[in-house]
Protein backbone atom coordinates (compact mmCIF):
# COMPACT_ATOMS: atom_id res chain seq x y z
CA UNK A 1 0.00 0.00 0.00
CA UNK A 2 1.35 3.21 -0.83
CA UNK A 3 -0.96 5.49 1.29
CA UNK A 4 -4.21 4.46 2.85
CA UNK A 5 -6.52 3.15 5.78
CA UNK A 6 -7.23 -0.39 7.40
CA UNK A 7 -10.59 -0.82 9.50
CA UNK A 8 -9.72 2.92 10.03
CA UNK A 9 -12.78 4.02 12.86
CA UNK A 10 -12.75 7.44 14.44
CA UNK A 11 -14.92 8.26 17.10
CA UNK A 12 -15.42 11.74 18.04
CA UNK A 13 -15.09 12.64 21.88
CA UNK A 14 -15.08 9.22 22.90
CA UNK A 15 -17.20 8.27 26.61
CA UNK A 16 -19.18 11.73 26.52
CA UNK A 17 -23.19 11.90 25.58
CA UNK A 18 -21.28 14.22 22.16
CA UNK A 19 -19.78 11.18 20.97
CA UNK A 20 -19.75 10.62 17.68
CA UNK A 21 -18.73 7.85 15.14
CA UNK A 22 -17.43 9.74 12.28
CA UNK A 23 -15.61 6.79 10.59
CA UNK A 24 -16.31 3.31 10.58
CA UNK A 25 -14.11 0.39 9.40
CA UNK A 26 -12.92 2.45 6.48
CA UNK A 27 -10.41 0.94 4.22
CA UNK A 28 -8.84 1.98 1.02
CA UNK A 29 -5.42 2.81 -0.47
CA UNK A 30 -4.50 5.40 -2.99
CA UNK A 31 -1.43 3.88 -5.45
CA UNK A 32 1.69 6.18 -6.48
CA UNK A 33 1.14 9.16 -9.51
CA UNK A 34 -2.63 8.29 -8.68
CA UNK A 35 -5.18 10.71 -9.34
CA UNK A 36 -8.20 9.76 -6.79
CA UNK A 37 -11.31 11.55 -5.83
CA UNK A 38 -12.86 10.87 -2.38
CA UNK A 39 -16.38 12.34 -3.25
CA UNK A 40 -19.62 12.05 -0.27
CA UNK A 41 -22.31 14.00 1.07
CA UNK A 42 -21.56 16.74 3.91
CA UNK A 43 -20.79 14.80 7.15
CA UNK A 44 -19.48 11.61 5.86
CA UNK A 45 -16.38 11.71 6.86
CA UNK A 46 -14.15 13.29 4.48
CA UNK A 47 -12.35 15.48 6.13
CA UNK A 48 -11.91 13.22 9.00
CA UNK A 49 -10.35 10.44 6.41
CA UNK A 50 -7.76 12.71 5.30
CA UNK A 51 -6.61 14.94 8.44
CA UNK A 52 -5.61 11.21 9.57
CA UNK A 53 -3.57 10.93 6.38
CA UNK A 54 -1.74 13.65 7.77
CA UNK A 55 -1.37 12.82 11.33
CA UNK A 56 -3.55 15.44 12.64
CA UNK A 57 -5.59 12.89 13.90
CA UNK A 58 -5.39 9.58 15.56
CA UNK A 59 -7.17 6.68 14.84
CA UNK A 60 -9.65 5.30 17.74
CA UNK A 61 -9.25 1.82 15.97
CA UNK A 62 -7.28 0.42 12.41
CA UNK A 63 -4.20 1.56 10.94
CA UNK A 64 -2.94 4.44 8.71
CA UNK A 65 -0.21 3.65 6.81
CA UNK A 66 1.62 6.15 4.31
CA UNK A 67 4.92 4.14 2.49
CA UNK A 68 6.87 2.50 5.60
CA UNK A 69 5.44 4.80 7.64
CA UNK A 70 2.36 3.87 10.18
CA UNK A 71 1.11 7.09 10.98
CA UNK A 72 -1.17 5.70 13.94
CA UNK A 73 1.63 5.04 16.48
CA UNK A 74 2.67 6.71 18.96
CA UNK A 75 6.70 7.81 17.62
CA UNK A 76 5.99 8.42 14.33
CA UNK A 77 7.66 11.28 13.30
CA UNK A 78 4.96 13.70 12.02
CA UNK A 79 7.55 16.90 10.73
CA UNK A 80 8.92 14.37 8.01
CA UNK A 81 5.52 12.73 7.30
CA UNK A 82 4.14 16.13 6.66
CA UNK A 83 7.71 17.10 4.85
CA UNK A 84 6.09 14.72 2.07
CA UNK A 85 2.37 14.71 2.71
CA UNK A 86 0.58 17.64 2.02
CA UNK A 87 -2.70 18.78 2.93
CA UNK A 88 -4.63 21.73 1.47
CA UNK A 89 -7.59 22.38 3.94
CA UNK A 90 -10.74 23.97 2.94
CA UNK A 91 -11.28 27.55 2.09
CA UNK A 92 -7.06 27.44 3.01
CA UNK A 93 -6.80 30.97 2.54
CA UNK A 94 -8.47 32.20 5.77
CA UNK A 95 -5.32 30.56 7.46
CA UNK A 96 -2.75 33.36 5.96
CA UNK A 97 -1.04 35.37 8.41
CA UNK A 98 1.69 36.70 6.86
CA UNK A 99 2.55 40.32 5.70
CA UNK A 100 3.86 39.07 2.14
CA UNK A 101 2.91 36.58 -0.16
CA UNK A 102 6.05 35.55 -0.34
CA UNK A 103 6.09 34.71 3.64
CA UNK A 104 3.12 32.73 3.64
CA UNK A 105 3.87 30.95 0.86
CA UNK A 106 7.73 30.16 2.29
CA UNK A 107 6.18 29.04 5.63
CA UNK A 108 6.07 25.74 5.40
CA UNK A 109 9.02 24.83 4.24
CA UNK A 110 11.18 26.81 7.21
CA UNK A 111 9.33 25.12 9.49
CA UNK A 112 10.27 21.85 8.00
CA UNK A 113 13.98 23.84 8.64
CA UNK A 114 15.25 24.14 5.00
CA UNK A 115 17.79 26.41 4.47
CA UNK A 116 17.46 29.98 3.39
CA UNK A 117 18.64 29.53 -0.23
CA UNK A 118 16.63 26.95 -0.39
CA UNK A 119 13.57 28.18 0.29
CA UNK A 120 13.99 30.90 -1.74
CA UNK A 121 14.07 28.20 -4.43
CA UNK A 122 10.87 26.30 -3.48
CA UNK A 123 8.75 29.29 -3.05
CA UNK A 124 9.70 30.53 -6.13
CA UNK A 125 9.05 27.25 -8.32
CA UNK A 126 5.87 26.63 -6.16
CA UNK A 127 4.05 30.37 -7.20
CA UNK A 128 5.35 29.35 -11.42
CA UNK A 129 3.85 26.20 -10.43
CA UNK A 130 0.47 27.33 -9.87
CA UNK A 131 0.53 29.90 -12.51
CA UNK A 132 1.62 33.28 -10.43
CA UNK A 133 3.76 35.83 -11.66
CA UNK A 134 6.28 35.35 -8.85
CA UNK A 135 8.04 38.69 -9.15
CA UNK A 136 4.86 40.31 -9.60
CA UNK A 137 3.43 39.01 -6.64
CA UNK A 138 5.45 38.03 -3.64
CA UNK A 139 6.16 41.32 -2.38
CA UNK A 140 2.05 41.48 -1.75
CA UNK A 141 0.28 41.35 0.91
CA UNK A 142 -2.06 38.49 0.72
CA UNK A 143 -4.83 40.47 1.57
CA UNK A 144 -4.25 42.36 -1.93
CA UNK A 145 -5.10 39.53 -3.92
CA UNK A 146 -8.81 38.29 -5.59
CA UNK A 147 -10.25 35.13 -4.22
CA UNK A 148 -9.15 32.93 -7.10
CA UNK A 149 -5.72 34.28 -6.42
CA UNK A 150 -5.64 33.76 -2.95
CA UNK A 151 -6.35 30.17 -3.52
CA UNK A 152 -3.59 29.73 -5.73
CA UNK A 153 -1.14 30.79 -3.09
CA UNK A 154 -2.81 28.52 -0.10
CA UNK A 155 -1.46 25.72 -2.71
CA UNK A 156 1.69 27.22 -3.29
CA UNK A 157 2.02 27.70 0.54
CA UNK A 158 2.23 23.59 0.63
CA UNK A 159 3.58 22.77 -2.86
CA UNK A 160 6.57 24.92 -1.51
CA UNK A 161 7.47 21.88 0.54
CA UNK A 162 7.68 19.70 -2.58
CA UNK A 163 4.95 17.05 -1.30
CA UNK A 164 4.93 13.33 -2.72
CA UNK A 165 1.28 12.99 -2.41
CA UNK A 166 -0.96 16.14 -2.56
CA UNK A 167 -4.49 15.78 -0.69
CA UNK A 168 -6.83 19.05 -1.38
CA UNK A 169 -10.38 19.34 0.95
CA UNK A 170 -12.58 20.81 -1.38
CA UNK A 171 -10.22 22.93 -3.48
CA UNK A 172 -12.58 24.58 -5.27
CA UNK A 173 -15.36 25.71 -2.66
CA UNK A 174 -16.15 29.63 -3.61
CA UNK A 175 -14.61 29.41 -6.85
CA UNK A 176 -15.61 30.93 -10.01
CA UNK A 177 -16.33 28.08 -12.88
CA UNK A 178 -12.92 30.08 -14.60
CA UNK A 179 -11.16 29.61 -11.32
CA UNK A 180 -12.20 25.70 -10.78
CA UNK A 181 -11.13 24.74 -14.15
CA UNK A 182 -7.59 26.59 -14.11
CA UNK A 183 -7.16 24.82 -10.23
CA UNK A 184 -7.55 21.63 -12.08
CA UNK A 185 -5.79 22.14 -15.11
CA UNK A 186 -3.13 22.77 -12.60
CA UNK A 187 -3.68 19.87 -10.60
CA UNK A 188 -3.78 17.56 -13.88
CA UNK A 189 -0.60 19.55 -14.74
CA UNK A 190 1.17 18.35 -11.62
CA UNK A 191 -0.30 14.79 -11.37
CA UNK A 192 0.60 14.04 -15.05
CA UNK A 193 4.15 15.82 -14.86
CA UNK A 194 5.78 15.59 -11.98
CA UNK A 195 4.16 12.40 -11.10
CA UNK A 196 2.30 13.83 -7.64
CA UNK A 197 0.03 11.76 -6.33
CA UNK A 198 -2.95 13.49 -5.45
CA UNK A 199 -5.87 13.37 -3.81
CA UNK A 200 -9.07 15.75 -4.11
CA UNK A 201 -11.81 15.53 -1.39
CA UNK A 202 -15.09 17.51 -2.82
CA UNK A 203 -18.77 17.16 -3.48
CA UNK A 204 -18.64 19.04 -6.36
CA UNK A 205 -17.64 16.55 -9.82
CA UNK A 206 -17.99 18.62 -12.81
CA UNK A 207 -14.61 19.51 -13.59
CA UNK A 208 -12.89 16.94 -11.20
CA UNK A 209 -14.79 13.36 -13.26
CA UNK A 210 -12.21 13.38 -15.97
CA UNK A 211 -9.53 13.79 -14.01
CA UNK A 212 -9.37 10.83 -11.80
CA UNK A 213 -8.49 7.44 -12.08
CA UNK A 214 -9.91 6.40 -8.90
CA UNK A 215 -13.04 6.74 -6.82
CA UNK A 216 -13.83 6.45 -3.41
CA UNK A 217 -17.73 7.53 -2.37
CA UNK A 218 -17.93 7.59 2.07
CA UNK A 219 -21.71 7.81 3.04
CA UNK A 220 -21.86 7.96 7.06
CA UNK A 221 -18.46 6.91 7.58
CA UNK A 222 -18.64 4.14 5.79
CA UNK A 223 -16.76 3.43 1.84
CA UNK A 224 -19.71 2.43 0.25
CA UNK A 225 -17.83 2.42 -3.25
CA UNK A 226 -14.50 1.98 -4.57
CA UNK A 227 -13.21 1.11 -7.57
CA UNK A 228 -11.69 3.01 -11.09
CA UNK A 229 -13.61 6.39 -11.87
CA UNK A 230 -15.98 4.58 -15.20
CA UNK A 231 -16.99 1.84 -12.65
CA UNK A 232 -18.45 4.11 -9.76
CA UNK A 233 -19.68 7.01 -12.48
CA UNK A 234 -21.78 4.06 -14.25
CA UNK A 235 -23.43 4.46 -10.72
CA UNK A 236 -25.79 6.64 -11.63
CA UNK A 237 -28.90 5.99 -9.41
CA UNK A 238 -26.90 4.92 -6.36
CA UNK A 239 -24.70 7.73 -6.60
CA UNK A 240 -28.19 10.32 -7.03
CA UNK A 241 -29.51 8.33 -3.93
CA UNK A 242 -26.54 9.69 -1.60
CA UNK A 243 -27.32 13.33 -2.86
CA UNK A 244 -24.05 13.43 -5.00
CA UNK A 245 -24.08 14.21 -8.70
CA UNK A 246 -22.51 13.55 -11.74
CA UNK A 247 -21.18 15.89 -13.89
CA UNK A 248 -24.07 17.70 -15.58
CA UNK A 249 -23.18 16.87 -19.43
CA UNK A 250 -22.55 13.11 -18.08
CA UNK A 251 -26.17 13.44 -17.10
CA UNK A 252 -26.55 14.60 -20.28
CA UNK A 253 -25.43 11.43 -21.68
CA UNK A 254 -27.16 9.58 -19.70
CA UNK A 255 -30.63 10.83 -20.93
CA UNK A 256 -29.87 10.49 -24.49
CA UNK A 257 -29.12 6.53 -23.33
CA UNK A 258 -32.17 6.93 -21.46
CA UNK A 259 -34.11 8.14 -25.00
CA UNK A 260 -32.91 4.65 -26.53
CA UNK A 261 -30.17 6.40 -28.31
CA UNK A 262 -27.06 4.52 -28.21
CA UNK A 263 -24.71 6.71 -26.44
CA UNK A 264 -22.18 5.95 -24.31
CA UNK A 265 -22.34 7.52 -20.73
CA UNK A 266 -18.53 7.37 -19.37
CA UNK A 267 -17.77 11.14 -20.75
CA UNK A 268 -16.99 13.36 -18.19
CA UNK A 269 -16.20 16.86 -20.56
CA UNK A 270 -17.54 18.72 -23.21
CA UNK A 271 -14.82 17.36 -25.53
CA UNK A 272 -15.56 14.15 -25.45
CA UNK A 273 -19.37 14.91 -25.22
CA UNK A 274 -19.23 17.17 -28.24
CA UNK A 275 -17.02 13.91 -29.97
CA UNK A 276 -19.87 11.11 -29.08
CA UNK A 277 -22.75 13.26 -30.19
CA UNK A 278 -21.07 13.52 -33.44
CA UNK A 279 -20.07 9.79 -34.02
CA UNK A 280 -23.54 8.96 -32.74
CA UNK A 281 -25.04 11.10 -35.51
CA UNK A 282 -22.58 9.45 -37.89
CA UNK A 283 -23.99 5.95 -36.12
CA UNK A 284 -27.53 6.63 -36.48
CA UNK A 285 -27.18 8.19 -40.55
CA UNK A 286 -25.98 4.73 -41.23
CA UNK B 1 -11.41 19.22 23.58
CA UNK B 2 -15.06 20.92 24.62
CA UNK B 3 -14.99 19.62 28.02
CA UNK B 4 -11.81 21.82 29.68
CA UNK B 5 -14.05 25.17 29.09
CA UNK B 6 -16.14 26.03 31.74
CA UNK B 7 -18.67 27.93 29.77
CA UNK B 8 -19.90 25.00 27.83
CA UNK B 9 -20.83 22.38 30.75
CA UNK B 10 -24.09 21.93 30.12
CA UNK B 11 -24.98 18.16 29.08
CA UNK B 12 -28.44 17.43 27.23
CA UNK B 13 -30.81 15.63 29.32
CA UNK B 14 -34.35 14.88 29.49
CA UNK B 15 -34.45 14.99 33.20
CA UNK B 16 -36.88 16.94 35.28
CA UNK B 17 -33.95 18.83 36.57
CA UNK B 18 -33.57 19.88 32.54
CA UNK B 19 -36.41 20.83 31.76
CA UNK B 20 -37.61 22.98 34.86
CA UNK B 21 -37.65 26.82 33.89
CA UNK B 22 -33.81 28.77 34.50
CA UNK B 23 -35.45 31.27 36.28
CA UNK B 24 -37.11 28.52 38.83
CA UNK B 25 -33.77 26.66 38.92
CA UNK B 26 -31.87 30.38 39.89
CA UNK B 27 -34.15 31.41 42.39
CA UNK B 28 -34.11 27.63 43.89
CA UNK B 29 -30.32 27.82 44.14
CA UNK B 30 -29.92 31.10 44.93
CA UNK B 31 -32.08 30.20 48.12
CA UNK B 32 -29.90 26.53 48.70
CA UNK B 33 -26.97 28.94 48.77
CA UNK B 34 -28.24 31.25 51.24
CA UNK B 35 -29.78 28.68 53.31
CA UNK B 36 -26.19 26.47 53.05
CA UNK B 37 -24.40 29.80 54.77
CA UNK B 38 -27.32 30.07 57.54
CA UNK B 39 -26.60 26.47 58.52
CA UNK B 40 -24.58 26.15 61.44
CA UNK B 41 -25.05 22.36 62.62
CA UNK B 42 -23.48 18.80 60.89
CA UNK B 43 -26.65 17.14 60.79
CA UNK B 44 -28.42 19.84 59.40
CA UNK B 45 -25.22 20.15 56.67
CA UNK B 46 -24.77 16.85 55.99
CA UNK B 47 -28.81 16.71 54.93
CA UNK B 48 -28.25 19.42 52.39
CA UNK B 49 -25.36 17.97 50.85
CA UNK B 50 -27.54 14.51 50.90
CA UNK B 51 -30.11 16.54 49.18
CA UNK B 52 -27.52 17.94 46.76
CA UNK B 53 -26.42 14.18 45.44
CA UNK B 54 -30.26 13.25 45.32
CA UNK B 55 -30.57 16.20 42.69
CA UNK B 56 -27.64 15.31 40.72
CA UNK B 57 -28.74 11.15 40.88
CA UNK B 58 -31.90 12.44 39.72
CA UNK B 59 -30.50 14.54 36.73
CA UNK B 60 -28.81 11.75 35.25
CA UNK B 61 -25.55 13.42 34.97
CA UNK B 62 -22.34 10.77 34.69
CA UNK B 63 -21.24 11.39 38.27
CA UNK B 64 -17.59 11.82 36.52
CA UNK B 65 -18.87 15.27 35.62
CA UNK B 66 -19.43 16.05 39.20
CA UNK B 67 -16.38 14.46 40.22
CA UNK B 68 -14.57 16.87 37.25
CA UNK B 69 -16.20 19.97 38.58
CA UNK B 70 -14.96 19.45 42.49
CA UNK B 71 -11.48 18.97 41.31
CA UNK B 72 -10.26 22.81 40.86
CA UNK B 73 -11.52 23.81 44.30
CA UNK B 74 -9.68 20.83 45.70
CA UNK B 75 -6.67 22.70 46.96
CA UNK B 76 -8.86 25.44 48.00
CA UNK B 77 -10.33 22.60 50.23
CA UNK B 78 -7.04 21.49 51.32
CA UNK B 79 -5.70 24.59 52.27
CA UNK B 80 -8.62 25.52 54.26
CA UNK B 81 -8.09 22.55 56.22
CA UNK B 82 -4.47 22.96 57.11
CA UNK B 83 -5.27 26.28 58.41
CA UNK B 84 -8.21 25.39 60.65
CA UNK B 85 -6.54 22.53 61.56
CA UNK B 86 -3.68 24.17 62.96
CA UNK B 87 -4.51 27.62 64.02
CA UNK B 88 -7.84 27.44 64.96
CA UNK B 89 -7.58 25.90 68.81
CA UNK B 90 -10.47 25.19 71.15
CA UNK B 91 -11.52 21.59 72.66
CA UNK B 92 -9.19 18.50 73.09
CA UNK B 93 -5.98 18.29 72.00
CA UNK B 94 -6.28 15.47 68.99
CA UNK B 95 -2.58 15.79 68.20
CA UNK B 96 0.52 17.39 69.37
CA UNK B 97 3.73 17.60 67.31
CA UNK B 98 6.54 20.26 69.70
CA UNK B 99 4.96 23.10 70.16
CA UNK B 100 2.07 22.62 67.63
CA UNK B 101 -1.28 21.36 68.25
CA UNK B 102 -4.49 20.32 66.27
CA UNK B 103 -7.35 20.69 68.71
CA UNK B 104 -10.78 19.13 68.24
CA UNK B 105 -13.09 22.45 66.96
CA UNK B 106 -10.59 23.30 64.93
CA UNK B 107 -11.00 19.64 62.89
CA UNK B 108 -14.52 20.27 63.44
CA UNK B 109 -15.27 23.58 61.60
CA UNK B 110 -12.64 22.66 58.98
CA UNK B 111 -14.57 19.67 58.08
CA UNK B 112 -17.39 21.75 58.18
CA UNK B 113 -16.12 24.79 56.00
CA UNK B 114 -14.84 22.11 53.59
CA UNK B 115 -18.51 20.54 53.30
CA UNK B 116 -20.13 23.27 52.87
CA UNK B 117 -17.81 24.27 49.99
CA UNK B 118 -18.48 21.17 48.54
CA UNK B 119 -22.04 21.36 48.52
CA UNK B 120 -22.39 24.89 47.36
CA UNK B 121 -20.04 23.70 43.74
CA UNK B 122 -22.48 20.87 43.87
CA UNK B 123 -25.46 22.77 43.73
CA UNK B 124 -23.76 25.27 41.38
CA UNK B 125 -22.57 22.30 38.91
CA UNK B 126 -26.17 21.10 38.87
CA UNK B 127 -27.08 24.74 37.72
CA UNK B 128 -24.51 24.66 35.06
CA UNK B 129 -24.67 20.86 34.12
CA UNK B 130 -28.56 20.88 33.07
CA UNK B 131 -29.02 24.70 32.00
CA UNK B 132 -28.11 25.50 28.38
CA UNK B 133 -25.77 28.56 28.41
CA UNK B 134 -28.29 30.27 26.91
CA UNK B 135 -31.20 30.29 28.83
CA UNK B 136 -28.84 30.58 31.52
CA UNK B 137 -28.52 34.03 30.31
CA UNK B 138 -31.82 34.71 29.62
CA UNK B 139 -32.54 33.71 33.12
CA UNK B 140 -29.98 35.84 34.83
CA UNK B 141 -31.26 38.79 32.44
CA UNK B 142 -34.34 38.27 33.98
CA UNK B 143 -33.07 39.16 37.71
CA UNK B 144 -31.02 41.89 36.23
CA UNK B 145 -34.39 43.67 34.92
CA UNK B 146 -34.87 45.48 37.68
CA UNK B 147 -31.43 47.65 37.10
CA UNK B 148 -33.44 49.03 33.55
CA UNK B 149 -35.50 51.33 36.32
CA UNK B 150 -31.99 52.73 36.19
CA UNK B 151 -30.87 53.32 32.88
CA UNK B 152 -29.15 50.02 32.54
CA UNK B 153 -29.54 48.19 29.16
CA UNK B 154 -30.05 44.98 30.46
CA UNK B 155 -31.97 43.73 27.24
CA UNK B 156 -29.04 44.61 25.22
CA UNK B 157 -26.33 43.02 28.22
CA UNK B 158 -28.56 39.71 27.88
CA UNK B 159 -28.37 40.04 24.09
CA UNK B 160 -24.27 40.63 23.99
CA UNK B 161 -23.97 38.06 26.55
CA UNK B 162 -26.05 35.28 24.53
CA UNK B 163 -24.32 35.78 21.13
CA UNK B 164 -20.77 36.09 22.99
CA UNK B 165 -21.54 32.39 24.52
CA UNK B 166 -23.09 31.32 21.43
CA UNK B 167 -19.86 31.68 19.27
CA UNK B 168 -17.49 30.09 22.09
CA UNK B 169 -17.45 27.02 20.52
CA UNK B 170 -17.41 28.32 17.01
CA UNK B 171 -14.63 29.68 17.95
CA UNK B 172 -13.23 26.68 19.82
CA UNK B 173 -14.25 24.99 16.80
CA UNK B 174 -12.18 27.90 14.74
CA UNK B 175 -8.91 27.91 16.60
CA UNK B 176 -8.75 23.70 15.96
CA UNK B 177 -9.18 23.75 12.65
CA UNK B 178 -7.10 26.14 12.19
CA UNK B 179 -4.25 24.79 14.70
CA UNK B 180 -4.21 21.88 12.41
CA UNK B 181 -3.85 23.85 9.42
CA UNK B 182 -0.94 25.21 10.60
CA UNK B 183 0.70 22.13 12.23
CA UNK B 184 0.25 20.43 8.73
CA UNK B 185 2.44 22.99 7.28
CA UNK B 186 5.08 22.25 9.88
CA UNK B 187 4.00 24.66 12.63
CA UNK B 188 5.18 23.99 16.40
CA UNK B 189 2.91 24.99 19.10
CA UNK B 190 4.92 23.25 22.17
CA UNK B 191 8.77 23.30 22.17
CA UNK B 192 11.01 26.46 22.56
CA UNK B 193 11.76 29.29 24.98
CA UNK B 194 8.27 31.09 26.25
CA UNK B 195 9.48 34.16 24.40
CA UNK B 196 9.83 31.59 20.91
CA UNK B 197 6.34 29.94 21.90
CA UNK B 198 4.15 33.44 21.61
CA UNK B 199 5.98 34.30 18.83
CA UNK B 200 4.45 30.37 17.36
CA UNK B 201 1.08 31.64 17.85
CA UNK B 202 1.11 34.82 15.27
CA UNK B 203 -0.23 32.29 12.88
CA UNK B 204 -2.75 31.11 14.49
CA UNK B 205 -3.88 34.39 16.60
CA UNK B 206 -3.25 36.55 13.14
CA UNK B 207 -6.65 34.10 11.61
CA UNK B 208 -8.69 33.92 14.48
CA UNK B 209 -9.00 38.09 15.00
CA UNK B 210 -9.77 38.36 11.11
CA UNK B 211 -12.20 35.62 10.84
CA UNK B 212 -13.96 36.70 14.58
CA UNK B 213 -14.10 40.51 13.25
CA UNK B 214 -15.65 39.56 10.14
CA UNK B 215 -18.01 37.16 11.76
CA UNK B 216 -18.99 39.66 14.15
CA UNK B 217 -19.24 42.34 10.76
CA UNK B 218 -21.14 39.68 8.97
CA UNK B 219 -23.35 38.88 11.92
CA UNK B 220 -24.00 43.00 12.31
CA UNK B 221 -25.24 42.87 8.88
CA UNK B 222 -27.70 40.13 9.25
CA UNK B 223 -29.05 41.85 11.90
CA UNK B 224 -29.78 44.75 10.72
CA UNK B 225 -31.07 43.41 7.82
CA UNK B 226 -33.81 41.45 9.98
CA UNK B 227 -34.96 45.23 11.95
CA UNK B 228 -32.64 44.50 14.73
CA UNK B 229 -32.16 48.13 16.78
CA UNK B 230 -31.36 49.08 20.06
CA UNK B 231 -34.27 49.75 22.86
CA UNK B 232 -36.67 47.96 21.13
CA UNK B 233 -39.03 45.47 22.84
CA UNK B 234 -38.60 41.82 21.71
CA UNK B 235 -40.43 38.47 21.81
CA UNK B 236 -38.91 35.47 22.36
CA UNK B 237 -39.77 31.88 19.93
CA UNK B 238 -39.24 30.07 22.66
CA UNK B 239 -41.80 31.66 25.56
CA UNK B 240 -40.54 31.69 29.09
CA UNK B 241 -43.54 30.41 31.10
CA UNK B 242 -43.61 29.09 34.47
CA UNK B 243 -45.05 26.17 34.24
CA UNK B 244 -47.21 24.12 37.45
CA UNK B 245 -44.72 21.48 37.40
CA UNK B 246 -41.90 24.35 38.15
CA UNK B 247 -43.71 26.09 41.41
CA UNK B 248 -44.21 22.65 42.75
CA UNK B 249 -40.67 21.97 42.57
CA UNK B 250 -39.81 25.60 43.92
CA UNK B 251 -42.40 24.75 47.15
CA UNK B 252 -40.91 21.07 47.35
CA UNK B 253 -37.27 22.78 47.47
CA UNK B 254 -38.44 25.37 49.86
CA UNK B 255 -39.64 22.80 52.35
CA UNK B 256 -36.56 21.11 52.24
CA UNK B 257 -34.82 23.56 53.16
CA UNK B 258 -37.37 24.65 55.64
CA UNK B 259 -36.79 21.40 57.22
CA UNK B 260 -32.55 21.89 56.67
CA UNK B 261 -33.27 24.99 58.92
CA UNK B 262 -35.40 23.08 61.58
CA UNK B 263 -33.05 20.11 62.20
CA UNK B 264 -29.96 23.46 62.75
CA UNK B 265 -31.61 24.25 65.96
Amino acid sequence: MYIGTENLSHIYMPGTPYATKALDEVSFSVGEGDFALLIGPSGSGKSTLIQHLNGLLKPTGGRVVFEDLELGAENVDLLSLRKRVGLVFQMAEEHFFSETVYDEVAFAPRNLGLEEDLVEQNVRSALENVGLDWQEVCHRHPFQLSSGQKRLVALAAVLSIKPEVLILDEPTAGLDPGGRLHLFDLLRMLNQQTGLTVLVCTHHMDEVAALADKVLVLNRGKVVMAGPAPDIFARRQELNDLGLSLPEITEVMHCLAKKGLPARTDIYTLEQARAEINSLKRRLKK
Amino acid sequence: MNRSITLGQYLPGESLVHQLNPRIKILALLIMLAVLFIVQTFHALIFLLLFAVLLLASSGVPFSYFLRGIRPILYIALFALVIYFFFNKGGVVLLRIGSVTVESDGVREGLFVVTRLVALVLYSLLLTLTTTPLSLTHGMGYFLKPLSYIGLPTDEVAMIMSIALRFIPTLMEESQRLMRAQLSRGADFESGSIFRKAKNLVPLIVPLFISAFRRADELALAMEARGFRLGARRTRLHEDIIAPRDWAVLIFVLAVLTAALALNI
